[in-house]
């Protein structure tokens, strides 16, 4: 779907955001994932034609970037990582304006727009001025203008950006189901991988601009992740009865952490505790860090750079194929107080 | 209530789900059309807040007032007999109406222009629109094109109901209408050549500044301060220099236009003018491709 090859963009000024990146992606939901200032968001311009690149070119949908652009344009929705909402507007006004400059005919524009308002959770608010929205709301308008032309590929960037817990878990709830439901392939950039390896059955991470690995999620996880348990007291008791169960377990600050293989440390957790009789205050699966991903991963290393489909044979079966729902964490059970 | 579409997956009969659009994508065309359309009714303040509406409709309700109070007048005099003297004195006609309201159109761009570049800028609006399926030069002139219909439509209007309330209120309305019909090209060419410069001016002022407040002072500089300089040159005794200025001062060239398209000869401020009259129209229609020219390499540039 996506090819890019030698991707370089220098930006006047002398920094580097794009440092020969070549990788292909395939439909499907894919997280990209890097630091700040890794090259997501440049990346995503120069796939749009918004940005040009210094050296190097890309397709979509076979469609070259730089000669090939109103095309690919026709078939994409873009959500910009920053505001991009005049005040003055309503959100009705805006996305059906926003129809009409995608081509849609006045009447489709219409009824698109209130389809995708209410596709993303927006009923009455849609009439007032943006101005006036939270930014939950307005990151919802971002998604909405971003479908209302009905594209083949959604580029988000860091659509969680500022929302609250819940309305991150609404978000993200939003993009799997545009990606799952309706077979629209979504690019996801974001720095918080413990987000959008929820939604994600693809990761692209990419650091100071080169590609670090591209593989299915199903490679990501199982390897580092690990469960964080606090309780009020006992917890050498509680350290010592889980090691001789066979868990690994550090102590780190308040809490524990226990590695995480399967999901059989939950229940053995639990039951300890209760056997113990302490009291639990938290027990909750501590996201992976970004670097964890980079040391531990098999392609690591020779993933940087000119890492193809050719690096890392796990990108090849990554594919339309749903391997959301294997690939999706166990929920953390809620953690129970007293 | 309109038909629902069947339901396809189970669940809530409120959720119809995603449907995907099969219909006709329009193209180019179609979005500068649909631009065109949206900078004309925002320079209005249409679509948008009450506060916005406040500074076109005070501006365009001053434009319009000469305008009715002629016909006011014409009503009056109507009335009482005294038509043929009113016609006769025609303190402001179509030939002059405009120098009359010309500081009113400065005002009106400067407040409305910055808010389509500006605002489109400040606020990050771009990004959505060059994200779509259109150049950025179709950005730029669709914009461009709303803006200036928007300001030709402030400037016909009051002509409109000064050839309306001419034409109706004479006792002779077949004769009234021969006397007025061949006023109406000059009175176009002259309202198309304004609404263009002066548009195209303002919006290239505030395509280079986003920030409101420097835009609209810009643009009032602009207007105001050839015109001042030439003045101050002439006085000096620079006819060449104070010639040169007066063909690029906005101001200016709309009287020389005006002169050309009305078949007068240039007022007497002028005497140091030794060029054929429609070197006005020249300097204009090269002054309004520089412009456009420079907005559109604005947006080619910018980056988002």
């Amino acid at each position: 779907m996506i090819a890019t090859s030698g991707l370089t963009k220098v930006y006047p000024g002398g920094i580097t955001a794009l440092d020969g990146l070549t990788v292909e992606i395939e439909p499907g939901i894919i997280g990209l994932v890097g630091s700040n200032g890794a090259g997501k968001s440049t990346l995503l311009k120069i796939l749009l034609g918004l940005l040009e690149p210094t050296s190097g070119n890309a397709t979509i949908f076979e469609l070259p970037v730089a000669t090939r652009g109103i095309e690919i344009r026709e078939l994409v929705g873009y959500m910009p990582e920053h505001d991009c909402l005049p005040p003055d507007m309503t959100a009705t006004d805006i996305v059906s304006h926003l129809a009409l400059i995608s081509g849609l005919p006045r009447a489709a524009a219409r009824e698109r727009t209130a389809e995708v308002l209410r596709h993303v959770g927006l009923y009455e608010e849609r009439y007032r001025a943006i101005g006036g929205y939270s930014t939950g709301m307005k990151q919802r308008v971002k998604l909405a203008q971003a479908l209302v032309h009905d594209p083949r590929l959604l580029l988000l960037d860091e659509p969680t950006n500022g929302l609250d817990p819940a309305g991150r878990d609404e978000m993200l709830e939003l993009i799997r189901r545009t990606g799952t439901e309706f077979g629209i392939a979504v690019i996801v950039a974001s720095h918080l991988l413990g987000e959008i390896e929820r939604v994600c059955d693809h990761l692209v991470a990419i650091e100071g601009g080169r590609l670090l690995r591209s593989a299915p999620l199903g490679s990501f996880t199982g390897r580092t992740g690990s469960l964080a348990v606090e309780v009020e007291e006992g917890r050498e008791a509680l350290v010592e009865r889980l090691a001789a169960r066979g868990l690994r377990v550090v102590v780190d600050g308040p809490a524990i952490l226990i590695d995480l293989v399967d999901e059989a440390p939950f229940d053995i957790v639990r039951d300890t505790v209760v056997e113990l009789d302490l009291a639990l205050v938290r027990m909750e699966q501590r996201r992976h860090r970004l670097e964890d991903l980079f040391r531990d991963g098999p392609a690591a290393g020779n993933g940087s750079g000119a890492a193809g489909s050719g690096a890392d044979p796990g990108l090849a079966e990554s594919g339309v194929a749903g391997s959301s729902a294997a690939a999706a964490p166990p929920a953390p059970p809620p953690a129970s107080g007293r | 209530m309109s038909a629902l579409p069947p339901i396809t997956r189970a669940g809530s009969i409120y959720d119809l789900g995603y449907r995907r659009y099969e219909g006709p994508r329009l193209g180019r065309a179609h979005a500068i059309r649909s631009l065109v359309f949206h900078s004309f009714r925002t320079t209005f303040g249409i679509g948008r807040s009450g506060r916005a509406k406040a500074a076109p409709i005070i501006l365009g309700a001053i434009a319009i007032l000469p305008a009715v109070i002629i016909v006011g007048g014409l009503t009056v005099a109507a009335r009482f007999g005294f038509q043929r003297q009113l016609d006769e004195t025609d303190l402001i006609g179509y030939d002059n109406y405009f120098s009359a309201i010309t500081s009113i159109v400065v005002l009106f761009c400067a407040a409305q222009a910055p808010e389509l570049f500006g605002r489109d800028q400040r606020h990050g609006v771009l990004a959505l629109y060059f994200a779509r399926a259109l150049r950025r030069s179709d950005y730029a002139l669709g914009r461009l094109l709303g803006f200036m219909l928007a300001v030709l439509l402030m400037l016909l209007i009051p002509m409109m109901i000064l050839f309306i309330g001419r034409v109706l209120l004479s006792t002779d309305i077949g004769g009234s209408l021969g006397a007025n019909l061949p006023r109406v090209p000059p009175v176009i060419a002259q309202a198309a050549v304004i609404s263009a410069l002066y548009g195209a001016l303002s919006m290239a002022v505030s395509a280079y500044s986003p920030r409101r407040a420097y835009a609209t002072a810009g643009i009032i500089a602009l207007f105001v301060l050839p015109g001042l300089v030439a003045g101050i040159v002439i006085g000096i005794g620079s006819s060449t220099i104070g010639t040169w200025l007066v063909l690029l001062s906005p101001n200016t060239i709309i009287d020389g236009t005006d002169a050309l398209f009305f078949g007068q000869s240039l007022g007497e401020e002028y005497f140091f003018i030794s060029l054929p009259i429609w070197a006005f129209l020249v300097s204009a229609s090269v002054e309004i491709g520089v412009v456009v020219a420079l907005i559109i390499r604005r947006f080619a540039r910018i980056t988002i």
